[in-house]
């Protein structure tokens, strides 16, 4: 009988964890990301980057710089590295400004200084992520 | 929703608390009722800078920290529906992050009561731990913690109200802040007319007032008052049609620095904004913040 009970207690707790393996905890990432913004820089926004398992190709904020502000927006995922996220900005044209991964290596952030103000896209993207899932923050300094 | 409430109230205990609720549930009612998809709505509120920035942008270019540039803090009696409540929340707002800025704690807890008065009476006192930040304010030390929680507090009223079909609200609080931000640099640059950073600022908030006017519009419909605040906006547009602001797109480049993407961005910006063109809208942004805290 207790044979029976671990078996079931096991097999629900398993499914348990992978349903939450499965989930994207954005909000959690994105407020871990908010004290690693480097000294200096106050923080503005946090995004959540939710790719649903892949579902989701791209998630797009958008926010207006200001000239001779410096931005950064930082990445926080499960894994040291950037695990495949890619964060870019984009400007009002949708000319590429900025991205995170630079010659085929990925970093987790970008320091911006703005030198022309307008609406600017803030695009992440996958790029052989494993998990689709991540946070970020966005801060600024003059 | 209207009738439902009325409902509640009906079978309710019918205290003053409960009554007051019910009127403002009701007021709240009335200014909802938005001609556009709530995403839209949450996605332009999002891009719409924080009124720190220029608060910072103050400091940073020697200007000297002047309390009478602020609503005072006394004022809170005067906002007595939720309209002038969120309007005021979102000056009271900017008025902290520039005390804040200058560490004027004294000031700062002011205007932290007067926020916590406007947001209990639109249900969202929740967001403001006054003690906490009372203790981080007693202390310089904590001016980036002060700072990042006081940003997170209005971060998540926002997402908040978002939630609770309540965006309307949100456009207001933006508003007003905004409002309070430009009266403040207008003034400032009154008195510093030889600085041109700060006339380009003025001039750079045409685009934050063109996604406020867009905001306002899908309210107009449903809210006479937030079509009146547009109404004044158009006003202020019209000032600002004069103004150009012409973008040259160049390449940036990028090198790695210790793990962070640096970016050298070879675009620029430059504003066409004359004097004249400043003063007339100091005038309007005055007229408008005027009717706004009185």
């Amino acid at each position: 009988m207790k044979k029976v009970l671990f078996s079931i207690l096991f097999l629900t707790s398993g499914l348990i964890s992978s349903d939450l393996i499965g989930q994207c905890d954005s909000e959690n990432f994105s407020t871990a990301c908010i004290p690693k913004l480097a000294t200096g820089f106050n923080f503005l926004k946090s995004y959540k980057v939710d790719g649903e398992g892949g579902a989701k190709d791209k998630i797009e904020y958008s926010y207006v710089f200001t000239k001779g502000t410096q931005y950064m927006i930082n990445l926080c995922t499960a894994s040291a590295a950037a695990d495949g996220v890619v964060v870019s900005l984009f400007d009002s044209s949708r000319n590429k400004v900025a991205t995170s991964k630079i010659n085929g290596q990925f970093v987790s952030a970008l320091a911006y200084p703005c030198n022309a103000t307008g609406i600017y896209y803030i695009q992440y993207t996958f790029d052989n992520a494993k998990a689709y899932c991540a946070g970020s923050a966005l801060g600024f300094k003059r | 929703m209207v009738l439902l409430a009325l409902f509640l109230a009906a079978c309710g205990s019918g205290t003053k608390q409960d009554e007051k609720a019910f009127l403002n549930s009701l007021d709240s009612a009335k200014t909802e009722g938005a001609t556009i998809d709530a995403e839209v709505i949450g996605s332009i509120l999002q891009s719409i800078p924080s009124p720190l920035e220029i608060s910072v942008l103050l400091k940073e270019s020697g200007q000297k920290y002047d309390y009478s540039l602020l609503n005072s803090a006394d004022n809170t009696s005067k906002y007595n529906n939720n309209y002038k409540k969120a309007l005021n929340l979102g000056i009271y707002g900017t008025d902290l992050g520039y005390t804040n800025i200058y560490q004027q704690n004294k000031d700062g807890i002011k205007y932290m009561s007067a926020i916590k008065s406007m947001a209990d009476g639109l249900n969202i006192g929740q967001f403001f731990d006054i003690e906490t930040i009372g203790r981080l304010a007693n202390n310089s030390r904590n001016l980036d913690s002060l700072l990042l929680i006081t940003t997170q507090n209005f971060n998540s009223i926002n997402a908040y109200l978002q939630t609770q079909n309540r965006s309307n609200l949100s456009v207001l609080l933006l508003a007003g802040g905004w409002v309070e931000a430009m009266q403040i640099t207008c003034q400032v640059a009154s008195k510093d007319k030889k600085n041109q950073e700060l006339k380009d600022t003025i001039g750079e908030q045409k685009i934050i007032l063109e996604n406020i006017m867009l905001l306002l519009s899908f309210y107009k419909d449903a809210d006479e008052n937030m079509a009146s605040l547009l109404k004044d906006f158009e006003e202020l547009k019209s000032a600002y049609d004069k103004i150009n602001i012409v973008y040259t797109y160049k390449e940036s480049t990028m090198e790695i620095v210790d793990g962070v993407a640096m970016i050298k961005d070879n675009s620029t910006t430059t504003i066409q904004i004359t004097d004249e063109d400043v003063a007339l809208i100091q005038k309007i942004t005055d007229s408008i913040r005027t009717r706004i805290i009185s």
